[in-house]
């Protein structure tokens, strides 16, 4: 699996009914997780958006999701996505396999936390978590704490 | 369409929790984390007090939870009960976990009722 090419993969996204959001998701779907993302957004949580659309003053931010098991294998590619992504960005740890290993949290081949290898802004409980959670934890992101966090995290990576 | 109250959060009842400790052993990932200490309880009248457990500490951490339901459905107290609130994100890995506060906060207006 080659991941140079992700960043290009990167989508805009408009949050219903917080309409000072705007987030450009990567998402890196690793296993179920991510069909929560696909749910969102054909619930009409998240609403692509169109190349024309440029309403808006705020800044747009990258939003790295991990969405599912970071295996051995798979973790030096998360990382460069991570280092492949422009800033400002954030990384959000999606469900329970990324926040801790979750059911594998015994297994020998999955990394404990994405955490452990990128700075995680906000970690999203679930497993998988529903699509309400993944919005309200992308309003979330929104908060200045937040953002503050990954400002002094962007400066060390 | 996934019910509202599917799959959000897990709630407890703490005065309904006798600490027996089932969902703690029976939770696959082990993210239950229980604290209690006996009581001596005399009733009037009684031959001899009778000893009870009473509840320290309860925990769960979200970050390791499947979600499964196991505890819920062991409960013999209905001491756990599933509440759809989801927006339990953190900011840090140990923001998931949860303490008794927060787990009673959860509990659905629509699940067994909190009296005993």
């Amino acid at each position: 699996m080659t991941l140079h090419s992700l960043p290009a993969l990167e989508r805009r996204y408009r949050v219903t009914g917080h309409p000072e959001l705007r987030v450009a998701i990567l998402d890196v779907g690793l296993a179920c997780c991510a069909l929560e993302v696909g749910a969102a957004i054909t619930a009409g949580m998240l609403v692509p958006e169109v190349s024309s659309d440029t309403g808006g003053d705020g800044c747009v931010v990258s939003v790295l999701l991990i969405s599912g098991t970071v295996t051995d294998a798979l973790a030096p590619g998360v990382i460069r996505a991570w280092g492949a992504l422009e800033d400002p960005k954030l990384a959000v740890s999606f469900g329970a396999c990324a926040n801790t290993g979750g059911p594998y949290w015994d297994a020998p081949t999955v990394t404990k936390g994405i955490d452990q290898l990128i700075p995680i802004s906000v970690y999203i409980p679930g497993c998988p978590p529903r699509p309400e959670a993944l919005v309200a934890g992308l309003v979330r992101l929104a908060r200045p704490a937040v953002l503050t966090h990954s400002d002094q995290s962007g400066e060390s990576r | 369409m996934i019910p509202a109250e599917a799959h959000g959060t897990i709630a407890l009842r703490a005065s309904a929790c006798t600490s027996c400790m089932i969902c703690v052993r029976e939770c696959p990932t082990w993210c239950i984390e229980l604290d209690s200490h006996t009581e001596q309880v005399s009733d009037p009248g009684a031959r001899r007090p009778k000893t009870v457990n009473v509840l320290d500490a309860f925990r769960i951490d979200f970050g390791l939870c499947m979600y499964c339901g196991i505890c819920v459905d062991l409960c013999p107290f209905d001491a756990l009960a599933w509440s759809p609130e989801h927006d339990h994100a953190a900011t840090t890995a140990a923001g998931l976990v949860q303490g008794i506060t927060e787990l009673q906060t959860a509990w659905p207006p629509t699940g067994p009722p909190t009296d005993n």
